[in-house]
């Protein structure tokens, strides 16, 4: 058994088998969705320890679609990440879900879907990451986007949560856009979407540089940089899990992955480098500044998250084998912190109702576990020693330093920011004057934090296995063989921690003295920040929407008319340009005719009948008398397949319509109601006189055409002998119903997928519980 | 209505299914195909409406499950239409190929184009029938 | 009888587009359906051939009547039928919310109803930002609303 095969079956498996168990039996949905994490978790180990394994399977070859997926470092790293920081959020959930349910007086059974989206979020991104054809990347880059969707707007009785939900759903799909058009600009030009062969034979050219800033849109936009970065802190209406998830190793981890598996190609290209060093500079500044300004915890968490984003992008701007090892490494020892941090932030605010730092503090007389371990994943992201954090921030600062003293600066604001932040959080929610107790927290609430800051201390103490792995994934980024060191020393990069944990502590210290500066920074961001501009976007684009529909319906007879118009104008010029070459015939009439002439003129005086004005009854009948003369005119045709078609769906369509009918009271229809004398009545009739010198010259024209098309027949010679000759190779009898399933089935295909769409709006329309 | 309508609405619903399957299976070889199979079978679940009225007709399980069978039917036809691509062939490849022999199943031949014939049916049958339970039923909230 | 096809399909046409200029949505939709019916007929009358029907078995060279058209007709009828039922659902949700199913009536109702959105939108073009509570700072302010059932 390939290890690389099963790793990618069973996280896909995973959140369809949670969502059957869930329907069969409510209670199963956390216990299975337990289970496929852990077998998804342990099936990465196993994938990660025989590495290199590809699968490359056609998949669609007429179209050039590819399976191909392929184990490497960097995706060792995120379906690690994936898989076990899912373990820890859905041992969470187990506990969270359930009372998160409970306070919203909503159904157990909804917490099916909870596992199940989560799950499907899995399954994707582990997909995701051993992706090695762009289209396939797209598939499940979409996927996480559409999983996030359904997760944002769990609480889907909240306006805010559906709201942040579509936020997301349209900032991330619409950029994946992006994406699409980079791997088709690539794919037209270099004739291939395997990302192994374009890295192979793609050199530096402005047309590459476009397609990868294409490419780049989508990735930065997920990652939540700025300028795109305001949909993330909105998403924090998710659940806590979710949220937890989304930051530390699904949604956004998802972006800086993507520029990890791309960055060859970015790499070519110098101005690129710069914008990714822009973007996570303005990302780091905007995200610390604001993580300052905020009380809420998820809030806080939010804006750190796209300041520690902002990093990664910024190592992967600086570039290089420390720049990019150091990349993967962060992304490694930031989603444990994160998650952890998140998950504490549940859990407190589970425990005493409070989401807000002014009103939480002294909680460690109570918690002392959770402000134990919250504490250590804390410190680790701040960077203090003996946690993952000081090689993480070791590798960062050793990439700055090479890179030379503005990086360096930066790297020193930025890590004094995530100090000061840090410090901030676990201060504020477990020091200071104790406010009382509040509930208990479920051991199952706690226990995962414990785990996740055990694994941030023994990273700080046994780095082996962690570089080892941030390595192997740079190696795979940059298609070389990184190697990277990292220990306890007291070097420039150390004396640099030391000097940032002194300002970061001072900071920490004043706050109180300037906290009005990042308030005032935030004011600042949302009056002109970009989610104003996204916002005056999606408001425009429903005013113009309603602009047009305005237009439209404002009058929609006289729109019908005016359309009438103009094309009968343009059929005349056309009509007059047409050089007529051959005569109109009369055709013959054979002895056999007489029944179809005779139902012609049947059929028309019907339809006149259907016209004249009267009631929607007669009208109905006299229809259904154009409908089944039609049919015999079919059948006389020998078409005895259209005929019994034509009869079958008028004998149902009428019968609808009776039954429609039957649904209106009398009174709508105006032939119903006793005519008074009046003006609009006058009106009414000056309408008719138009309309019918409208309706007789629609007739004449219709005449003209069909004459003139049916005088001046194509050659017989035509595709009918082949279509007779061939219906016994198709193993058919009936040429018509060959033609309909084989020859032309697409045809059909499409015509069905019309119905069912035709259904779906009229079951839509037609729902039971009319909301009203 | 009459106990004879009933009857006769009772006794004739199997043979009018009878035909509608006739039609689906034989759509290759005679007149007829998915469609008017599809059509046919409906009406004679319209006859139920029309005869025992809409709260026993609805309760009929063919009107129950009309959405799923409408989705069923679409995903063969689209299925059968697709399938084909993943194979190597271009799309709406009908099996067996022309050179190759039909499975007969006394006169039944067994090919994919017919599949494609029963999503279609599968389909028209839950159009037809929650079409007809949805006005049924709001016109028999109109009038209780 | 070339003339007599191209006769009923203009007949049918025109009796179709008049019903279309009606204010009246069932009559609307009677045009709709009288419409799909011409271009049916025109469908099957421009055959190329006439004969038997296109059955196997077939002598080498019988005249068939085309089954080319015959197979399209056949498509057309079956979406101007899922059409047809689209357009019921709709008329029918267009009564349920205005009680009416006259157009003039209705967009008149509609106008109105714009009229007053946009004055409403001119009153709270601020206040209409979904990120209000974004844009405040106060810690107060900033908290999340407790979750109601609804």
């Amino acid at each position: 058994m390939n290890p690389l095969v099963v790793v990618i079956l069973v996280s896909l498996a995973a959140a369809p088998t949670t969502a059957l168990a869930g329907f069969w039996r409510p209670r199963w949905a956390g216990p299975v969705a337990l289970a496929g994490t852990a077998l998804a978790f342990a099936a990465a180990l196993w994938n990660w320890h025989s590495p290199g394994a590809t699968v490359d399977r056609e998949w669609a070859p007429t179209w050039g679609l590819r399976l191909h997926v392929q184990s490497d470092g960097l995706a060792a790293v995120y379906s690690l990440l994936a898989t076990g920081i899912g373990l820890a959020v859905v041992l969470y959930a187990l506990a969270y879900i359930p009372s998160h349910l409970h306070h919203q007086h909503r159904d157990d059974g909804d917490a099916t879907r909870f596992f199940a989206f989560l799950l499907l979020f899995m399954g994707a991104m582990v997909g995701l990451v051993h992706a090695q054809d762009l289209f396939l990347i797209f598939l499940f880059w979409d996927l996480t986007a559409i999983a996030s969707y359904f997760l944002i707007g769990y609480d889907r009785q909240r306006r805010e949560a559906r709201i942040s939900a579509i936020m997301a759903l349209q900032i991330t799909c619409v950029s994946a856009i992006g994406f699409l058009i980079g791997s088709l600009m690539l794919g037209e030009r270099f004739g291939t979407y395997q990302l192994p062969e374009l890295i192979a034979q793609v050199e530096s050219s402005r047309y590459v540089t476009v397609a990868m800033a294409f490419m780049l849109i989508a990735a930065l936009a997920k990652s939540a940089q700025a300028p795109a970065h305001f949909w993330l802190p909105r998403a924090m209406a998710a659940p806590t899990p979710v949220s937890a998830y989304l930051h530390s190793a699904a949604m956004v981890a998802a972006g800086v992955f993507l520029i990890g598996r791309i960055y060859p190609l970015i790499a070519l290209s110098d101005l690129l480098l710069d914008v990714l060093t822009i973007a996570g500079a303005a990302s780091i500044l905007v995200g610390g500044i604001l993580a300052l300004s905020r009380d809420n915890l998820k809030q806080l968490l939010a804006y750190s998250t796209i300041s520690q984003y902002g990093y990664v992008v910024l190592m992967f701007g600086i570039g290089g084998a420390y720049g990019v090892g150091a990349a993967s490494f962060y992304v490694l020892a930031h989603g444990v912190c994160k998650c952890a941090l998140f998950l504490t932030a549940g859990a407190v605010s589970e425990a005493t109702d409070q989401r807000e730092l002014s009103n939480l503090g002294g909680l460690w007389r109570h918690y002392p576990l959770l402000a134990v371990a919250s504490g250590v994943a804390a410190a680790a992201l701040a960077g203090l020693p003996l946690t993952i954090g000081w090689f993480k921030d070791e590798l960062f600062f050793n990439a700055a330093v090479d890179d030379g003293f503005p990086a360096t600066l930066m790297a020193m604001i930025a890590a004094t920011l995530t100090f000061a932040y840090m410090g901030r959080f676990w201060l504020g929610i477990f020091a200071g004057p104790d406010r009382g107790a509040g509930r208990s927290i479920s051991p199952l609430l706690v226990w995962p934090i414990v785990a996740l800051a055990v694994v941030a201390v023994v990273g700080g103490i046994v780095t082996g296995p962690f570089v080892r792995l941030a390595a192997a994934a740079a190696s795979a980024t940059l298609g070389r063989d990184v190697d990277l060191h990292v220990g306890y020393a007291i070097n420039t990069e150390a004396k640099i921690a030391l000097v940032v944990f002194a300002s970061g502590a001072i900071l920490v210290a004043t706050y109180r003295f300037w906290r009005e500066f990042p308030v005032t920074i935030a004011i600042l961001g949302a009056v002109v920040g970009p989610d104003r501009i996204y916002s005056s976007v999606i408001n425009g684009l429903n005013r113009l929407s309603d602009r047009i529909h305005w237009i439209e319906v404002r009058d929609l007879r006289s729109r019908v008319a005016s359309v009438l118009a103009p094309a009968a104008v343009l059929f005349v010029v056309s009509l007059v340009m047409t050089r007529f070459t051959g005569p109109f015939r009369t055709g013959d009439l054979k002895s056999g005719d007489g029944p179809i002439v005779l139902m012609l003129i049947l059929i028309g005086i019907a339809a006149l009948t259907a016209a004249a004005p009267r009631n929607h009854f007669s009208m109905v009948l006299a229809l259904s008398g154009v409908g089944y003369g039609l049919a015999v005119v079919y059948s006389l045709l020998r078409a005895p397949d259209v005929a019994i078609v034509a009869v079958l769906i008028e004998t149902i369509l009428s019968l609808l319509v009776f039954g429609f009918l039957a649904l209106l009271p009398a009174d709508v229809d105006p032939a119903e109601v006793i005519p008074v004398d009046d003006p609009e009545q006058q009106a009414q009739e000056d309408h008719a006189l138009r309309d019918a010198g409208l309706a007789i010259s629609a007739g004449a024209f219709a005449f003209v055409v069909a004459w003139g098309v049916m005088s001046r027949p194509a050659a017989l010679e035509s595709v009918i002998a082949e279509h007779v000759a061939l219906t016994p190779d198709a193993h058919g009898s009936d040429v018509v119903t060959t033609i309909l399933a084989d020859f032309r089935g697409f045809d059909t295909a499409g015509e069905i997928t019309v119905l069912g769409i035709a259904f779906l709006g009229a079951a839509t329309l037609l729902r039971r519980r009319v909301a009203r | 209505m009459s106990i004879m309508a009933q009857f006769a609405a009772r006794v004739l619903l199997m043979p009018i299914w009878m035909v509608a399957f006739a039609m689906l299976v034989k759509g290759y070889v005679d007149t007829g195909d998915g469609f008017s199979a599809g059509v046919v079978a409906s009406l004679a679940v319209l006859m139920q409406y029309l005869v025992f009225g809409v709260k026993q007709a609805e309760s009929f399980w063919i009107v129950r499950k009309a959405r799923l069978l409408a989705a069923i039917g679409l995903l063969i036809a689209v299925g059968v239409a697709f399938v084909p691509v993943f194979l190597g062939d271009s799309i709406m490849t009908h099996y067996p190929r022309p050179d190759r022999d039909v499975i007969h199943l006394g006169a039944l031949e067994l090919i994919t184009a017919m599949l494609f014939d029963v999503g279609v049916f599968l389909l028209v049958i839950g159009f037809c029938t929650s079409a007809i339970d949805l006005i049924a039923h709001s016109a028999s909230r109109r009038t209780p | 009888m070339t003339m007599m096809f191209a006769l009923a399909i203009a007949v049918l046409f025109a009796a179709g587009c008049y019903l279309l200029l009606k204010p009246d949505f069932v009559k609307i939709l009677g045009g709709i359906i009288l419409i799909s019916n011409a271009a049916i007929l025109f469908i099957m009358a421009a055959g190329l051939s006439r004969g038997r029907e296109a059955i196997y078995p077939i002598e080498p060279g019988q005249r068939v009547s085309d089954p080319l058209v015959q197979s399209m007709a056949l498509t057309a009828i079956v979406i101007s039928f899922g059409v047809s039922a689209l357009m019921i659902g709709m008329i029918y949700r267009v009564y349920m919310a205005h009680r009416s199913i006259d157009v003039e009536l209705i967009s008149d109702i509609e106008e109105r109803e714009v009229q007053i959105e946009e004055e409403e939108r001119l009153d709270q073009s601020i206040d209409a930002m979904p990120d209000r509570e974004e844009t405040v700072a106060d810690p107060a302010a900033e908290r999340e609303p407790q979750a109601v059932a609804t």
